[in-house]
């Protein structure tokens, strides 16, 4: 407690407050926009943070995260377009009730179910990771080699509607993962004879490319169908469509706990991600009412359980990687780069090393949540008006960003020239249905699973029969043979899901 | 999706094969005697990736035919080359012109591209996020990206 006062003291300056504030509604816009998530907007955000002070380019980069999370809700009932997937049931009541002219009334239910998830999930973040890190402190290279194989085992098998291409992006992000100098002999592995990739591929560029280009490629290719849409908005002026009554409220109440429960489990839990969590909340929510037939038809209690549980993931979702140092969601995966950047490696350690930078990154992700209501409240009118723009104007300003944010990383074109290859690879692999949050993911903890498996061929002398001497180990190594079962036969005899009507669903690379 | 997971199935494993048996042994030493080898974890990874890549392809040959097709688009075929182009011209431009030519070639080119046509948005736009980006790191930030 002592040492959240003292994160709050950091927090509480003109700068970073402004740049949370910025932050909030940066990612609120690109929540707004239809195809530009959270990941895209924090991965082309991270080099404009490079010259700002630590904790300020942290808040910012969780400001962005959280407010791009609420903003998705505005285009799921303006527009019955999620910018993300799991905003997509929020659309389901929602855009009903836009349609009835009771817009005003949803996106004030939706953002404040929001801030409430997102607020509470903070707290069991702040709660729970430094208690699990301490026990993580315990955690020799044997037992965290079989932690992580099972994470991008989880990962892969969730994240893509295959588990057999979820593990191939999985393989395929460690494989880049080897590029660079090797961390015994520093020997050069698949460098091709370029300097430039004796340090690996860089993350932000990689990133970039992966999220942000190829996904403005997807966007342009379906340009008039997103027009189409924009152009369909309507609106309403009466008041009591505008705001919500004390029987909204009433109704909402349950959902929104329950919602925030859902999201903040689900969070925790590495590879389920947003869309398990919204999708699961909004069902519980169905399940639980008194008229569950009139789901979809503009209850407001769906748009209230569905945004309380997708945004209590976004913070529950960094537990992982605070207390053990996995990246559980593509955010986590990204956002490494931005606390290694900035001196804050994510993971159990970071707890002793580093308590006072923890602190003020937990202290302004709960300021990031109340700016978060600040910026919704007031610029619900303009994010309404935003969700009208159309996409062929906002494309060129994204690929402009992407080519600065790539450049800054090295200063030298050969970051662009990555940016590219990955945009390409990520465009084929959206396409494809090959999961790039699996392959980020892999390519994040890639150089971590080499280098304890190396020191576990050592501890255990090459002899697999002495894993029975690290019980953790050899449980995790049978939960990931058991979880690869169950989900192979799982996905056999489970048909395809049908799509929701997503602009991510023009896409097929998961999301988490 | 059947025939994308055969076609990009095979060309995985055909790449595995290839980093296996060409890349790998000539883009990687083998490490000094008494080490680990860096060999060990590329060819370990990319041997999982062909296997993986091998039951992709058997899998799928033996579900009956389910009558899609590409999953790209001809639209995004279309855009895919439209932004390559437009990344290749900013790319010469750079080497040629300079950065400001070639963040003018992004915006341009991609609204161009785009179909924009607004003789007001097509001289706005490029002024207004150059120079934005301008105000938001040599001023706001105080840096110099280039």
């Amino acid at each position: 407690m002592q040492a959240l006062i003292g994160g709050f003291a950091e927090v509480f300056t003109f700068s970073t407050m402004f740049w949370i504030v910025t932050g909030v509604t940066v990612g609120y816009i690109l929540g707004v926009l239809p195809g530009l998530g959270k990941a895209t907007g924090v991965a082309v955000s991270i080099p404009l943070t490079f010259y700002l002070h630590p904790v300020a380019a942290i808040a910012m980069l969780i400001g962005i995260a959280k407010g791009s999370t609420a903003g998705g809700a505005v285009s799921a009932i303006l527009l019955n377009t999620p910018g993300e997937p799991s905003s997509a049931p929020t659309a389901l009541d929602g855009y009903p009730l836009a349609r009835q002219g009771k817009a005003g009334k949803a996106l004030k239910m939706g953002l404040y179910a929001s801030v409430i998830g997102d607020l509470l999930s903070t707290i069991v973040l702040i709660g729970l990771a430094a208690p699990l890190a301490s026990y993580a402190l315990l955690i020799g290279p044997v037992e965290l080699c079989a932690i992580l194989v099972f994470s991008l085992t989880f990962i892969g098998g969730l994240s893509g509607k295959s588990l057999i291409k979820g593990l191939i992006a999985g393989c395929l992000g460690i494989a880049f993962s080897t590029v660079g100098l090797e961390i015994e002999t520093f020997i050069p592995r698949l460098t091709f004879g370029m300097l430039e990739l004796d340090d690996g591929v860089k993350l932000v560029p990689m990133a970039i490319g992966m999220l942000a280009v190829a996904e403005m490629i997807v966007q342009a290719g379906n340009i008039r169908k997103l027009d189409a849409e924009t152009a369909e908005i309507g609106k309403s002026n009466r008041r009591e469509d505008r705001n919500l009554s004390l029987e909204d409220w009433k109704v909402c109440a349950m959902p929104i706990i329950r919602g925030t429960f859902i999201g903040t489990v689900i969070g925790i839990l590495p590879g389920l991600g947003a869309s398990v969590a919204s999708f699961l909340s909004y069902g519980a929510a169905r399940r639980a009412a008194d008229r569950p037939e009139e789901f979809g038809t503009g209850r407001i209690e769906g748009v209230a359980a569905a945004e309380s549980a997708d945004n209590a993931v976004i913070p529950s979702s960094l537990v992982p990687l605070f207390a053990l140092g996995i990246p559980g969601s593509v955010i986590a995966a990204i956002l490494i780069a931005a606390f290694v950047l900035h001196g804050l490696t994510p993971g159990p350690l970071m707890f002793k090393e580093n308590p006072t930078m923890v602190a003020a990154v937990y202290a302004s992700m709960l300021c990031a949540s109340l700016a978060m209501l600040v910026v919704g409240s007031l610029g619900q009118p303009i994010f309404a008006r935003i969700a009208r723009f159309p996409i062929r104007l906002i494309i060129p300003g994204v690929l402009l960003l992407c080519c600065v944010g790539a450049y800054m990383e090295t200063s030298s074109l050969f970051s662009i020239y990555i940016m590219l290859i990955f945009a390409l690879i990520g465009f084929f692999a959206k396409k494809f249905d090959y999961s790039f949050v699996t392959f980020l993911i892999g390519f994040v903890i890639g150089p971590q699973v080499e280098l304890t498996f190396r020191q576990s061929l050592q501890l255990l002398n090459h002899d697999p029969t002495r894993l029975l001497q690290h019980p953790i180990a050899a449980v995790f190594i049978v939960i990931t043979l058991v979880t690869l079962v169950l989900m192979a036969r799982s996905r056999r005899n489970q048909p395809e899901a049908p799509g929701v009507a997503t602009t991510k669903s023009l896409n097929q690379g998961g999301e988490i | 999706m059947r025939r994308a997971n055969i076609y990009s199935g095979g060309f995985l494993a055909l790449l595995g094969l290839a980093m296996i048996l060409f890349v790998i042994p000539a883009q990687i030493e083998e490490g000094p005697a008494g080490m680990m080898s860096p060999r060990l974890v590329p060819q370990m990874i990319m041997g999982l990736m062909t296997a993986l890549s091998v039951m992709l392809v058997v899998r799928n040959l033996m579900l009956p035919d389910d009558g899609e097709g590409s999953p790209v688009s001809r639209s995004e075929y279309i855009a895919l080359l439209k932004i390559g182009s437009v990344f290749a011209l900013a790319l010469v431009l750079f080497y040629f012109a300079g950065p400001l030519w070639a963040g003018l070639a992004i915006v341009l080119g991609s609204l161009l591209a785009l179909g924009e046509r607004r003789p007001l948005v097509l001289v706005l736009m490029p002024i207004a996020l150059l120079a934005g980006v301008w105000v938001l790191f040599y001023r706001v930030l105080g840096t110099a990206i280039l």
